[in-house]
């Protein structure tokens, strides 16, 4: 079992996706199939985005071995109030200041459902949200 | 991963001089692709190579050049077309016009002189026909990427082999005029294609990958090479002959941004080797589904930037720039006869680009996985400070080189000073 941990800002629209990048890189140098890297890539942007807009502080942790990747982030920030609702594509909370920067489509939590094999949201309102992503790697890989 | 078909030993065309290396850390640390380790004393290319020069760009000794054919491209000019990059157009100053240039290669004896910029022309509108089909099918591979930087084409092949879809299978201006220019020497010289050859004058080594086959007589050979002669020829060119026939599109071809520039599409422009492979990245990620056509160029600022060009890239690009304006953004090519020559499948490139295939260390998913638990655990042992003094570029790379057994734990100066006070590094 691999695991690595990477550290997400809030507000870092600078530094924003670079943890993803990092996530893509270390699959790649393993050699997972390119379309499930491509899945845990999208996962893990989206994930991230969502922490630097609506999470506080958070932490991505990525642990791996032959057959599974699991992705988990948990952030400090504002929590979900509705987990449907904002599973619900198009549905968004982002500030109007995120939007014009061409975040906030209301796409990022149902994008992580659509790529992943198992996703499990857990929040509460003000203490921060936890997600756990599934993905199965058996087969895919060569 | 498919490796069943794959490029295993690229070719490149950058050399390290070892008498003037003098070991220092900078071009390792430059190098985009982590393909340069410090051995020995002297640095030495161990990975994939894509010729983008970023070492080059900061030896401070001048030991690392990319390699040009220069003689034996010159060798026979009457059976020799040479076929310009547009690059060199703009190194000669305001004085001169496209035409004067094309003159003065022949002036130099060169049998036939071709004009890319025209070909470039013909080739940007293949290009729009290509994307206004794809619109049409179900799953376009959007944003298509364009084959036109070779050194671009590397990086998709052993970073991102997942994008190669993406590529058009499209030739390339480069590809094309190699093509018609032997086509027309044979029929001018009424002789066999074996005996002539296509010199390409290049601003980098990038593109020697394609032309500078040894098995061909085709050559390329860099703008600095050839500049001093090509220069006095200029001067004393005074034939009224036409040898330009381009507009304003297909001048401005060498710049970040010309291929695009009458593009009727929803493209981006970037240039510069760290902001391409960023691109790249967020391509593979999907997060640029929305744009159909991306446009990368290795060296910043586009192709006036490339290594073997002569003037300063940023008055070449305002050079460019003008001569668009002078020449005009309307393309000049007949665009009936471009369209029925498309759907004959003359655009067609007849190279197929395969992935480059990724050292494999450990042969497993599992083993590779392992390798690289270990190199988490002696990189949290390491100091930190990347200082490249191991020989490799930083100290994850060093910590992964130590866990392939490609480097000993030893050369990290701040893990040996632990040792040598009597600890133990792991």
């Amino acid at each position: 079992m691999l695991e690595r941990q990477f550290h997400v800002k809030a507000n870092d629209f600078v530094k924003a996706g670079e943890a993803s990048i990092e996530v893509q890189g270390l699959l790649k140098k393993i050699g997972f199939d390119p379309g499930l890297i491509r899945r845990v890539s999208i996962c893990a942007y989206e994930a991230e985005m969502n922490v630097v807009m609506h999470g506080g502080d958070g932490e991505m942790t990525l642990s791996l071995d032959a057959d599974r990747i699991v992705l988990e982030c948990r952030d400090s920030g504002q929590g979900i109030e509705d987990i449907g609702l904002a599973l619900k594509p198009g549905y968004s909370t982002a500030k109007p200041e995120h939007q014009e920067m061409g975040f906030g489509a209301g796409m990022g939590l149902p994008n992580i459902e659509k790529n992943a094999d198992s996703l499990e949201v857990k929040s509460e309102k003000g203490k921060g949200t936890h997600l756990f992503m599934i993905f199965n790697a058996g087969g895919e890989s060569g | 991963m498919g490796e069943s078909k794959a490029q295993r030993h690229p070719v490149h065309y950058v050399e390290i001089d070892e008498e003037l290396c003098n070991g220092c850390v900078l071009c390792m640390k430059a190098c985009p692709m982590k393909a340069i380790r410090v051995k020995g004393g002297v640095a030495r290319i161990v990975g994939v190579c894509i010729d983008c020069m970023e070492c080059a760009r900061v030896c401070p000794n001048g030991a690392v050049r990319g390699v040009s054919s220069a003689d034996r491209g010159l060798e026979d000019r009457s059976r020799c077309a040479v076929c310009p990059s547009t690059v060199l157009y703009s190194q000669f100053g305001e004085d001169y016009l496209p035409n004067d240039i094309l003159l003065g290669l022949s002036r130099m004896g060169f049998s036939y002189v071709h004009d890319q910029s025209y070909t470039a022309e013909m080739y940007e509108f293949a290009l729009e026909l290509y994307i206004r089909e794809k619109r049409q099918t179900a799953n376009p591979p959007f944003p298509l990427i364009s084959p036109v930087c070779p050194a671009v084409v590397q990086i998709v092949a052993y970073r991102f082999p997942s994008l190669l879809t993406h590529i058009p299978p499209l030739a390339t201006p480069r590809e094309i005029v190699n093509r018609e220019a032997k086509r027309r020497l044979v029929a001018k010289r009424q002789c066999a294609e074996d005996e002539v050859g296509v010199l390409h004058i290049v601003p980098c080594p990038a593109i020697m990958i394609r032309e500078d086959d040894p098995r061909s007589r085709d050559r390329a050979v860099g703008i600095g090479t050839i500049y001093d002669e090509l220069s006095k020829a200029v001067q004393e060119a005074n034939e009224d002959e036409v040898l330009h026939y381009s507009g304003g599109i297909g001048l401005g071809w060498g710049i970040s941004g010309g291929e695009i520039a009458g593009l009727n599409a929803k493209c981006i422009a970037v240039s510069g080797v760290h902001d391409t492979i960023r691109y790249l990245e967020k391509v593979e990620m999907g997060l640029l589904d929305h744009i159909e056509f991306l446009e990368c160029r290795i060296c910043t600022e586009g192709c006036v930037g490339g290594p073997f060009a002569v003037a300063d890239r940023y008055q070449t690009k305002q050079l460019v720039q003008k001569y668009t304006r002078m020449f005009g953004t309307e393309r000049r090519i007949k665009e009936k006869y471009i369209k029925k020559l498309y759907y004959e499948g003359w655009f067609e490139s007849a190279r197929e680009i395969l992935p480059i295939a990724r050292e494999t260390p450990a042969p497993t998913v599992a083993e590779r996985i392992e390798q690289q638990r270990k190199a988490e655990e002696i990189l949290k042992k390491l100091g930190g400070k990347h200082c490249g003094m191991c020989g490799s570029p930083d100290c994850r790379t060093f910590a992964e080189d130590v866990a392939a057994g490609k480097a000993s734990a030893e050369n990290c100066a701040y893990l040996k000073g632990r040792i040598d006070k009597g600890g133990d590094w792991c």
